[in-house]
């Protein structure tokens, strides 16, 4: 008797390959990646631009690298490398100065080494922080952005802001944002008279200054974009701390805005880039920060956002306005205070 | 039958054992963070939410804009349902697509779009003010009122399908014979067909306030920080205040209202369902 067998297809044998089938679909995405030259890079939402249209390219030519970038705020940037201290799938994240004090404190970073990065021998001094936990790559100027339709004058002074004939006609960005400080330091440098060095530490003064700015407000930001559309289009005439890197480009593309050196002052923005301990493809990240911070990129990226290189070696990027002091403040005082002044900003400013 | 029947209810396995893995335990972990005190059990964290009258006002603010999104999109919903209920052919078809279209579209386009209409010399404003109604602009943007209105526009395909689903199996007969019977239209109405109905809007007004309750990129585009509600402060408190034990608590509390939502939907929809 002749027995039809289908002895390759039992139940068992079945499950058991789907199974196999199921896990090894599973598994593909790490395999893959595991085998592949991508790293992931965690950078700032509004850099995302540059970042796809410069640097992935370069990084691909000169170093081989396939490069995803996750754009969003620095301080969810942190969150992200907190979450997953133990098996970070970051390499490397470009974020802002205080945030980066809080990375260190939480044992999140491995340091840049003038060995494995040798541009890093190139950077201003006040480029490198911590001995090296990070360093800035480019540093945008930040001011006051006004649309040049309704306020074709510019704006000469951060009291402007204050000023009664622009009442509803402001958006400042909330203390989430890095850019949030300066409204807040401009605020206490016109409530006690001092300079920013001093008057950054004023906080009591520029809370109560802050409040006087109520009905000026028609909003306070979290998500940058939409303020700067709402500028674009004329329903405010200022936003406060805005950046060379975004105001300018857009300025140059023909919109009606433009970026104002207040007389007082203005500010430098911490760009800041890091390498993630325990990251994956460590090589790999290392290279990409040394091409972040070599020559090539550095004008590269100056030229595009309208930022000062940090390497010393380009001569490239924003022109920054003369006869305006720039302030860099104390990004150890913001770190330490910056929880408790958010809950209080938010609660300040609540209609 | 009852063991083919007990079969059957395992074929709810994948879905209950995804639920538990990706949301009941997550859910758990979270909620047992909320009462994690430095020397174990506390409400400590509870207590002070209450005791912040700026959380409370967060609180009464993220309800009562729920509440009048809901009303909104049910007035907007109601008639709407109606009306494809009684369409056929391409209508009903243009009716479908209009409605699920926009779904397909992001939130922060929308948010966009709104913000051209409603800005100082956006759509409606020159309308207003071409109509003589309005001297000057009307401030529409960052208002409660746009978000209820930008709310509503996003949640209202949840109210107008489930209320659509009833009245389409509603048995037309039963208001011709109230009419036979000398009902007025109104009283037919009031009657007859809206208690038959409600069912469709329990459910559908269910889903909208749940939605509308814990709604966070639709209040961060139109009214930004200014008016944050209980999602937005959930997010501030672990992304930037890194403080995870006063965001499990007020994810807690966001859990307590939607299941208060949840459960007095299911028992009023019972309650009319019996009663029809």
């Amino acid at each position: 008797m002749t027995r039809h067998g289908t002895r390759g297809l039992t139940r068992r044998t079945l499950l058991r390959s789907s199974a196999f089938a199921t896990l090894g679909t599973l598994a593909a995405p790490a395999i893959l990646r595991a085998q592949t030259s991508e790293i992931v890079i965690g950078c700032a939402g509004s850099h995302t631009a540059w970042m796809e249209e410069i640097v992935a390219p370069h990084m691909k030519s000169a170093i081989g690298a396939d490069i995803l970038f996750e754009g969003t705020k620095s301080s969810v940037n942190l969150e992200k490398m907190a979450s997953n201290k133990d098996r970070p799938y970051l390499s490397v994240v470009q974020m802002d100065d205080p945030v980066m004090i809080q990375a260190v404190e939480a044992d999140l970073l491995s340091p840049i080494t003038a060995d494995a990065v040798p541009n890093m021998a190139d950077l201003r001094p006040d480029a490198v922080h911590m001995d090296g936990m990070w360093c800035n790559y480019v540093q945008p100027w930040a001011g006051v952005a006004y649309n040049t339709d309704f306020a074709p004058g510019g704006v000469s002074s951060w009291a402007s802001l204050w000023a009664p004939e622009n009442a509803g006609q402001v958006i400042i960005p909330s203390l989430q944002n890095t850019e949030g400080v300066w409204t807040l330091y401009a605020a206490a440098m016109l409530a006690t008279g001092k300079p920013f060095a001093e008057a950054q530490y004023e906080v009591e003064a520029a809370f109560a200054k802050l409040e006087e700015l109520k009905p000026n407000l028609l909003s306070v930001y979290s998500t940058m974009s939409q303020a700067f559309n709402l500028l674009e289009q004329g329903e405010i005439t200022m936003l406060a701390g805005n950046f060379s890197s975004y105001t300018l480009p857009r300025k140059a593309e023909g919109v009606p805005v433009d970026l104002s050196a207040p007389e007082e002052g203005i500010f430098a923005m911490p760009s800041g880039i890091c390498l993630v301990k325990g990251g994956p493809n460590p090589e790999l990240a290392q290279a990409y920060v040394n091409e972040m911070l070599g020559p090539d990129m550095q004008a590269a990226i100056a030229d595009f956002a309208s930022s000062v290189p940090a390497n010393t070696t380009v001569k490239a990027g924003a022109v920054v306005p003369e006869g305006v002091a720039i302030h860099s403040p104390d990004w150890a005082f913001v770190a330490a205070n910056r929880r408790e002044w958010i809950e209080r900003f938010d609660k300040l400013m609540a209609l | 039958m009852s063991g083919r029947l007990d079969r059957i209810g395992l074929l709810a396995v994948p879905a209950l054992g995804f639920l538990a893995v990706i949301y009941a335990l997550p859910l758990a972990m979270l909620l047992a963070k909320s009462v994690q005190g430095p020397e174990g059990f506390s409400l400590a964290e509870y207590r002070a939410f209450f005791a912040d009258e700026y959380n409370i006002r967060v609180l009464m603010r993220t309800l009562r804009v729920a509440a009048l999104t809901t009303v909104l999109a049910f007035v907007i919903a109601y008639p709407t349902a109606f009306a494809m209920s009684r369409a056929k052919g391409i209508w009903l078809t243009v009716f479908l697509v209009a409605l699920v279209l926009p779904m397909s579209l992001g939130v922060v386009v929308k948010a966009f779009a709104w913000s051209i209409l409603f800005r100082a010399n956006g759509v409606l404003n020159s309308v207003l003010m071409g109509i003589g109604l309005t001297e000057r602009p009307v401030r529409m943007l960052f208002t409660e009122t746009a978000l209820i209105v930008g709310a509503a526009n996003v949640f209202l395909p949840f109210m107008v399908l489930p209320i659509y689903s009833v009245i389409r199996q509603l048995d037309s007969r039963l208001p011709e014979a109230a009419a036979s019977l000398g009902a007025s239209p109104w009283f037919r109405f009031t009657r007859v067909t809206l208690p038959l109905s409600l069912p469709g809007v329990v459910a559908g007004s269910a889903f909208v306030f749940s939605m509308a309750v814990s709604m966070y990129v639709i209040p961060s585009l139109i009214v930004g920080e200014r008016q944050q509600n209980l999602s937005m402060l959930i997010a501030r408190s672990f992304l930037f205040l890194r403080n995870e034990a006063l965001g499990s608590t007020l994810a807690a509390i966001l859990l307590a209202i939607a299941i208060v939502v949840v459960l007095g939907s299911g028992w009023l929809a019972a309650r009319l369902g019996a009663r029809r």
